[in-house]
């Protein structure tokens, strides 16, 4: 995308300073993102982005500048402004860029750009379709498809040359279903780092039906009771619950700012030992997964609990220099206009021995969570919550009535400590995570889960 | 200016008969600064540029965008555009809107904003830093002390004679503390926004944010119970991006919206106005006109409770028809989105009385200073939600007592609204939306 003579130009820019190391981050990305709502495709939008910014850090300190030029005079501004973040006088060296290259990950078996619109149009036509045929109650369908190239090249002084393509595809359904006033809602959103191959195995049909059913299964809900009870998470939601409870506070940027309830807790069983968890960027065409962080440092499988005792943080270099860890790979960035920032990528929890129905049979009373919006953790404090979009009753280990409006609270270590069950199914789900004002694609994957204890936010009391 | 300009016009240049065109520009440079244990932790310094176009052509709608295009880029999203067009459905209600004057809002943008020196934000946001800690020996940590400041320019043009400009500036400041009380850790938050660093005093900020950490300190959780709520500034503001999300023409005309039906009836207590106002030149939100062209204006949505209509774009007051007219909230996302709707200044009318006269009122209930999960625990569609919350237990005479933590709250929009019993007199902004401390009868408080 640049030639190395002109990057090394920016990097000795970068360093006038000194500063331990600069980097530059130069991105491309094409994209395709078709509306269908209300029946009708909307809107068809394509777009073309490109840009790069300009980091140099040294101890705790960094600088950052970005444009979306990327003429000669406009990198070399970046990087004068850049370095102005320092305060040393005395510049430092360049190592010789030299390529890396990667295992090919997030390889793309059929590259999107090459399916006409239409095509991609009649993906939409089939989610709304098949949602409708669900039930006379759907009311609305909202079906998104979007795809995207992003062309990447990693330079940084000590010598790192990395560039490296992230497809990316998604197919999402959202539905309404209407009985009389009660309104309720269904979304089914399957995404990958991949090509148009993953529509084989996550097909249109599929995701309407899902989130219709979703919808109309909603319709026949009670309000969720209040209080502490017990809760058992359907595989692939717990990984969401993971994700906010443990793996932000996990993140080495909280912990290094004291802002993170696992610090100095390496080597303490902090969860229930049936939890086994990993951040695993390695994941063939996983949402969250790629060959090298934003840094250009190498993906990895980077284990967080063994036995529920806690093993490690997730590290980018700014942090793994100032706590004397080792990097693993978990800098990332939303586009060019960002500094990389701590990420999770993958992040599961392993499956365990018992048998997922088993589990629901030895719940005497509490819920059974099989739909999440998401959630959000104060890795400070360890409060987190987590939205449960599709819930039912548990009565005497049979599942019953739906219920919703609820929310689960609670410490996530507390809560990661009474997990007494851990089923061996396993599912993913993809999601966006927002931090620090950025978004980043992340996948979260578990087996089905029980919480002995968690406070239900409904109304019902 | 008049690069953007040109950029917009080389847009109309290509259109061609029998289609509308229109090109939105927008370039904006930013600077953050944020300090941490006495020194510099980051600066950003920004400087984008980018360029959408919407092409109508037979009742269909396309759009196409580039960041930083030549002029001959420009040409090329147009076609672009035109290709998307083309793979749509025909809809009557695409169209672009015809010019009308506008008054410029000059206020938006102040020069002297603008010129501040790099050197100047550094010393704000370490002065910020380093005062933050020295306030109260429990808060000698931050997790964010940080200051930035934007210059951004705005230019549009059609095919139906909008040809508009504006720029503005605008400055923000932040700080997140942590107080530490054994093995305890509470954070507190505040933030506050203007036209430019210079207009911004950041002592008070950072005095609530350290305030806001100690109160919760010794926080536990509550029992379970229905209990009266107020919702203060920080908290109320979670909910009303629900609320704008329901308030919305298009998710109203698309059936996604539980106040469809309910035009002309009291949806909520008497207590309760919510206006959209973009032309309010002291709220965040404030704008000349908005992301088609069409003038900003104050739309008054709920009026003493009863509900009176709904925020608008051309797309959405043409498809709903019966004389309805654009209120000028065609919002963009910037240049990489089609004008949706959106706020502008979204706010709850402050009443007349002070905090300390709805705490006085609600005796035995609890005032909420945060909540949790909101893009998660609350759906516009259905109205209903469940979030997590932290606050003070409120007792005789509206004193604040114990903190707590680990409790939801939850209800449904028509309930919450209806439950208002009084606002007060603190509206405060919080980026486009603004709200005072809110009063509510009852809500559902879960803990143990």
């Amino acid at each position: 995308m640049l030639d190395r003579d002109l990057v090394t130009d920016v990097l000795t820019a970068a360093r006038r300073k000194g500063g331990d190391v600069a980097e530059v981050f130069v991105e491309e990305r094409s994209s395709t993102a078709i509306r269908l709502d209300d029946r009708r495709v909307e809107e068809l939008t394509s777009g073309l982005d490109r840009g790069a910014g300009v980091r140099v850090f040294e101890g705790a300190t960094y600088g950052y500048a970005y444009s979306n030029r990327l003429d000669r005079d406009s990198l070399l501004e970046a990087a004068a402004a850049a370095s102005a973040a320092l305060a040393g006088d005395a510049p430092g060296q360049i190592v010789d860029l030299t390529d890396r290259t990667g295992p090919g990950t997030n390889r793309a078996e059929r590259d999107p750009s090459t399916v006409d619109a239409a095509t991609k149009v009649g993906w939409l036509r089939t989610v709304d379709d098949v949602a409708r045929d669900v039930s006379l109650e759907v009311a609305q369908v909202t079906g998104i498809y979007f795809d995207s190239l992003q062309r990447r090249l990693i330079a940084t002084s000590d010598g790192r040359w990395v560039q490296e393509d992230r497809p990316r595809i998604r197919l999402v359904a959202q539905v309404v279903a209407k009985r009389g006033d009660v309104i309720q809602t269904g979304w089914h959103g399957p995404a990958a780092c991949a090509g148009v191959e993953f529509l084989d195995e996550h097909p249109p049909e599929g995701t309407g039906r899902r989130a219709a059913e979703r919808a109309v299964a909603m319709l026949d809900s009670i309000p969720a009771p209040a209080g502490e009870m017990a809760v058992v998470v359907a595989n692939g939601c717990g990984g969401v619950l993971f994700h906010e409870a443990v793996g932000h506070p996990l993140e080495a940027d909280a912990v290094d700012k004291e802002a993170s309830v696992y610090r100095g807790r390496i080597g303490e069983q902090c969860s229930s030992e049936l939890i086994n968890g990993v951040d695993d960027a390695t994941i063939p065409n996983g949402w969250g997964s790629y060959d090298f962080d934003d840094e250009g440092t190498p993906a990895e499988r980077t284990v967080l609990f063994t036995d529920g005792v806690l093993q490690g943080f997730l590290q980018d270099r700014m942090r793994a220099a100032r706590m004397g860890a080792d990097v693993t790979g978990n800098a990332r960035r939303e586009s060019y206009a960002y500094p990389p920032i701590v990420r999770m990528t993958n992040t599961n929890i392993l499956p365990g021995a018992s048998d997922p129905d088993q589990i629901v049979r030895d719940t005497e009373r509490g819920i059974y969570v099989t739909g999440l919006g998401g959630g959000q953790v104060n890795p400070a404090s360890g409060d987190f919550v987590f939205g449960v979009s599709e819930g039912y009753l548990i009565e005497h280990g049979e599942i019953t009535t739906p219920v919703r409006g609820a929310n689960l609270i609670g410490r996530a270590i507390d809560v990661m400590r009474s997990v007494d069950a851990v089923g061996s199914d396993f599912e993913t789900w993809e999601g966006v995570c927002g931090k620090d004002g950025q978004g980043a694609p992340v996948g979260s994957g578990s087996p089905t889960l029980r919480i002995s204890k968690i406070t239900v936010g409904g109304t019902g009391v | 200016m008049s690069e953007l300009r040109d950029l917009v016009q080389a847009a109309m240049a290509a259109a061609t008969d029998g289609e509308q065109v229109e090109a939105y520009a927008e370039e904006e440079r930013r600077t953050e600064v944020s300090a941490l244990r006495g020194e510099v932790e980051g600066m950003t310094f920004a400087e984008s540029r980018g360029v959408g176009v919407r092409v109508i052509r037979d009742e269909r709608l396309g759009y196409a965008w580039a960041a930083d295009p030549s002029a001959d880029e420009v040409r090329d999203a147009v076609a672009r555009a035109r290709e998307n067009a083309a793979l749509a459905e025909p809809d009557p209600s695409n169209a672009l809107p015809e010019a009308a004057p506008i008054d410029p809002m000059p206020e938006l943008f102040r020069a002297e904003s603008a010129g501040i020196a790099v050197d100047d934000k550094v010393r704000t946001a370490l002065d910020l830093e380093r005062y933050t800690v020295s306030r109260d020996p429990r808060v000698t940590k931050v997790d964010l002390a940080q200051v930035g400041d934007q210059v951004s320019r705005v230019a549009i043009a059609s095919t139906t004679g909008v040809d508009l400009g504006y720029e503005r500036t605008d400055a923000f400041v932040v700080a997140v503390t942590l107080a530490v009380e054994g093995d305890e850790t509470q954070t507190g938050f505040s933030f506050a926004i203007s036209r430019g660093l210079d207009q911004l005093p950041w002592e008070p900020i950072a005095d609530e944010a350290v305030d806001r950490a100690v109160q919760m300190l010794g926080a536990a959780k509550p029992e379970t119970s229905k209990v009266p709520v107020i919702l203060d500034p920080f908290a109320a503001s979670s909910f009303l991006g629900v609320l704008a999300g329901a308030l919305n023409a298009d998710d109203v005309l698309k059936g996604r919206s539980l106040f469809a039906d309910l035009v002309g009836q009291e949806v909520g207590s008497s207590a309760f106005t919510l206006i959209d106002d973009g032309r309010r030149a002291d709220g965040p939100g404030a704008c000349p006109f908005d992301g088609e062209g069409v003038a900003s204006g104050r739309t008054e949505l709920f009026t003493a409770g009863v509900l009176n209509g709904f925020l608008h774009s051309t797309y959405t007051a043409r498809r709903a028809g019966d004389g309805q007219r654009s209120t000028g909230n065609a919002k963009r996302g910037g240049y990489k989105s089609a004008p949706g709707v959106g706020t502008s200044n979204f706010f709850v009318e402050a009443g007349d009385r002070d905090v300390a006269a709805l705490l006085a009122d609600a005796d035995g209930g609890v005032l909420i200073m945060d909540v949790s999960g909101v893009h998660s625990g609350a759906n516009p569609i259905s109205g209903e939600f469940s979030v997590g919350a932290t606050g003070r237990r409120i007792g005789p005479g509206g004193a604040l007592g114990e903190p707590l933590r680990e409790m939801t709250i939850a209800s449904t929009l028509p309930e919450m609204l209806q439950g208002v019993r009084a606002v007060g007199s603190d509206l405060r902004f919080f980026s486009s939306v603004g709200t005072p401390s809110v009063l509510i009868g009852e809500m559902t408080l879960a803990g143990v």
